[in-house]
């Protein structure tokens, strides 16, 4: 069952003004205020939003105080629905006070990633007073924070289902059924994409790809029959190109991106100046 | 036979009350999980081989629990006539002491805790067992029951919870008829949200209320109606018996709202561990469906309703109840944010508006019923009316489950019915609300039982466990036991809960290793605060409880174990 909000027609709400710090900001009803401030460039920071997704409210870093007719409530922006009056504030004593343990707590979770220790001191902490994490075979590298994008881009974007959540509270880690190479794997990377904080490591060696995070799962590529690169996974190569409307003409289907193009606009010149260009 | 008339309802009490209050007599032995557990299928087996061997006309049956758990095993004897007297901590060698002294119409007054002449199963019905014996003490004598009121526990200890029949002669299923035929399903809601009835899960949200927003809800009759049956405080124990005493009470509760709220399906989320419970559960919906309760055209009325059982695979999380739709749903246990609620247009099982009731709950809708919303709301305290289950355990002189009156002070429910400390030690506090909960000192205990007291004292009303600490028990060391329980049960989806959680057990253990410092003790607040203020649903939002409150009540335990 996919319960992304992919491929779900999206029907605009009623403008609306919500503000923010102040400032009066147009909105869709019931689009979500992390949306807004995001759009409105207005610092929230967050580690499991992602637009094509559904609000999962995972890490709870983008608390903001919000209410309306002067009645306050600590509440996550990705997961508040922004309506006509509402106002909203981000940075107040409470959010800035329990934000900082939060970013103390990813700081221990998290130790290798660089990308939370450079969002932990914007908020002004640098230092953390819990034990850190220490793995020394960790596949992501002391850099996972569980914040879930990677499963969920898996299995509701692409509808994979390759890696999924394995145990549960502190012993919750991310990776493919019993830690085993997985079949379903695309090798399409929207994991990496996806991760925050760049924890999931995926290289291309020769015609495979190698999801060394994810239990060293092997893709293979696909070769372009024209420049003899490895351009892509070669299912999801196969599968987008049969997806293709108009389809795509034989002779061009086993080619790369690049090489495609470049045949492309050499067909295209060679209708128009039936040769002329063409100088060997 | 299918319940398609008030006379068959009327017959099928008459043929029940002969077996209840048979012209024989009845021995019936207190077979819940309970009772079982100290021997008493043993005491059973016996009973059966000596009946067996003196050729005696006696019937042997199978009851519930009363709820008295130190004084297990409990045998009922039921002698034509004469009052129910209820046999304590009886053995497998008394068996032929009591079938002897049966056959000379008489009971075993050294084994009597106590007598029950009559008894108010609530539902409309008071069996009148009779008099004599007036050396063994009344039951509202026993020091244990005196400040009890069972409206719950009605028939518990009483009936034989697998024969449905026994459950019709104590006025089962009038109720559900006075429901179906004789209200509107707007006047039954109405009458549910005038008796005050809160839920009995912990969070104490209107029953009438929820009941009303599914009922408006679009999609008809395809919503669904769910009993949470996921009892996994430790130290609570109450809906198991409710369930494995009388499951009638359960059913008949769940097809009156039903019928209020104008749907179809039904499910009990009952976790795996409660395999007696599943077992009788399962009995007694397969009888209900027999005699047309369940089912197309239930007692002649139109309507449709049946429940199925979906068992939960261990995981204390799943009671929560976004997680345990996912759970039901074939999805890993995660709570997710709400809104969107279980009662919303998509929020709910399968995508359809869902209403989600505890087992007590529900076990409250027949008595309110009969009885009337003036009746039930008059029973216990403003804002908070009718009776709570408590499973009174721990470091207690007598433990067992208590129904009291909400409102009652902790002190009556650990003093009066618990008598204190178990072996004359002092009670020191008392935990409820399981690992959600916190712990509430002794100079506190007047304070009322009701969902807004044990807020304001920094503990919860949860599902209804209270285990009792006396003067031996470390109270950092009780904070480590439910801080590592709530760490366990974690499902890992939000930081402060898995991270934050992992490192307060990590920061007591080190307390409890004399290497932390009043720092650490700081550090343990804040952590604990934050937890508390941001994570994603109830288990975490609550499990800093027991920390916060023995930090508030019992510092001093703390800063003995620091290092300056």
């Amino acid at each position: 069952m996919m319960h992304g909000s992919a491929g779900k027609e999206h029907v605009p709400g009623k403008p609306v003004t919500v503000t923010i710090n102040g400032r009066q900001c147009r909105a869709e009803e019931g689009e979500t205020v992390l949306s807004v401030a995001i759009r409105e460039g207005i610092p929230i920071p967050h580690l499991c939003h992602e637009e094509s997704l559904d609000p999962y409210g995972a890490c709870r870093l983008c608390f903001v105080e919000a209410g309306k007719h002067g009645k306050r409530e600590m509440v996550t922006a990705c997961t508040l629905r922004a309506a006509e009056g509402l106002e909203v504030t981000t940075d107040t004593p409470a959010v800035t006070k329990h934000r900082a343990i939060l970013l103390e707590l990813y700081l221990a979770e998290a130790p290798k990633s660089e990308v939370i220790k450079e969002m932990a001191a914007r908020y002004g902490v640098t230092k953390t007073r819990f034990l850190k994490k220490m793995e020394t075979d960790d596949p992501l590298g002391g850099k996972c924070v569980l914040c879930g994008l990677c499963v969920r881009a898996c299995t509701e974007i692409m509808g994979a289902g390759a890696i999924g959540f394995i145990n549960r509270g502190p012993y919750t880690e991310v990776n493919t059924p019993f830690l085993e190479p997985s079949a379903d794997c695309y090798g399409c990377g929207a994991c990496v994409k996806v991760c925050p904080t760049h924890a999931i490591v995926m290289e291309d060696s020769g015609s495979e790809r190698v999801m060394k995070s994810w239990s060293s799962t092997r893709v293979p590529l696909a070769q372009c029959s024209g420049c003899g690169r490895y351009y892509a996974p070669k299912d999801l190569a196969a599968r987008t190109v049969a997806a293709l409307d108009p389809p795509l003409e034989q002779d061009l289907a086993g080619l790369c991106p690049a090489c495609r193009g470049n045949q492309i606009a050499e067909r295209e010149i060679l209708a128009r100046f039936g040769g002329a260009g063409h100088h060997g | 036979m299918r319940v398609e008339t008030e006379a068959d309802l009327k017959a099928l009490q008459a043929a029940g009350l002969k077996k209840l209050k048979p012209d024989k007599p009845r021995i019936a032995v207190g077979l819940a999980t309970c009772g079982a557990a100290v021997g008493g299928r043993k005491v059973y087996d016996r009973l059966r081989e000596a009946i067996a061997r003196k050729g005696a006309e006696i019937d042997l049956v199978q009851t519930g629990c009363i709820g008295y758990c130190r004084e297990e095993p409990l045998v009922n004897i039921t002698l034509p006539g004469k009052p129910l007297v209820i046999l304590h901590k009886v053995t497998e060698p008394d068996a032929d002491a009591i079938v002897r002294a049966v056959l000379n119409g008489k009971v075993p007054e050294d084994k009597a805790l106590c007598r029950v002449p009559a008894w108010d199963h609530v539902t409309g019905f008071v069996m009148e067992y009779g008099k004599g014996f007036d050396a063994i003490p009344l039951y509202q004598d026993v020091p244990f029951f005196a400040p009890q009121r069972k409206v719950i526990l009605r028939n518990a200890g009483f009936i034989d919870p697998g024969d449905i029949g026994e459950y019709f002669a104590v006025g089962g299923y009038g109720a559900a008829w006075k429901a179906l035929h004789g209200m509107e399903p707007e006047a039954l809601i109405a009458e549910v949200e005038k008796s005050g009835l809160r839920g009995r899960g912990g969070a104490g949200f209107p029953t009438g209320l929820k009941w009303r927003i599914t009922r408006d809800a679009p999609g008809g009759t395809e919503k669904y109606l769910v009993c949470n049956a996921d009892e996994g405080d430790p130290g609570a124990y109450m809906n198991r018996n409710e369930m494995e005493s009388d499951p009638h009470m359960l059913i008949e509760g769940m097809i009156i709202g039903a019928f209020a709220m104008g749907l179809r399906y039904g499910l009990i989320y009952i976790r795996s561990e409660y395999p007696l419970a599943i077992e009788r559960l399962g009995r007694a919906i397969g009888q209900a469906r027999e005699y047309g309760l369940l089912g197309e055209n239930i007692m002649g009325t139109g309507l449709s309703f049946d429940i199925r059982i979906a068992r939960g695979a261990g995981a204390f999380v799943c009671g929560e109840s976004t997680a345990l739709v996912a759970s039901i749903e074939g999805r890993t246990g995660r709570p997710h944010p709400r809104p969107p609620r279980l009662t919303d247009p998509e929020g709910g099982l399968f995508g359809k508006p869902t209403d989600l009731n505890n087992v007590e709950t529900w076990c409250n809708v027949p008595a309110i019923v009969a009885n009337g919303s003036g009746w039930y709301a008059g029973i216990g305290a403003k804002g908070n009316t009718g009776t709570k289950v408590f499973s009174l355990v721990g470091k207690v002189d007598r433990v067992g489950l208590v129904e009291v009156p909400l409102g009652t002070p902790i002190r009556t429910i650990v003093f009066d019915a618990g008598n204190g400390g178990a072996n004359k030690k002092k009670v020191k506090a008392v935990q409820t609300g399981g690992p959600s909960g916190g712990c509430i000192p002794l100079r506190l205990f007047d304070t009322p039982v009701d969902y807004e007291s044990l807020n304001k004292a920094g503990s919860i009303m949860g599902s209804g466990g209270i285990v009792v600490m006396d003067e031996d028990t470390d109270m950092v060391d009780i904070a480590r036991y439910f801080t590592g329980f709530a760490t366990g049960e974690s499902c890992g989806k939000c930081v402060p809960c898995r991270e934050g959680l992992k490192h307060t057990l990590l920061l007591i253990n080190r307390i409890q290793a004399g290497k932390a410092s009043k720092k650490d003790l700081a550090t343990l607040q804040e952590v604990c605060e934050t937890i508390a203020a941001t994570s994603l649903c109830g288990l975490g939002q609550t499990a800093p409880n027991p920390v916060l409150t023995t930090l508030a009540y019992f510092r001093e335990e703390y800063e003995a174990k620091v290092k300056p």
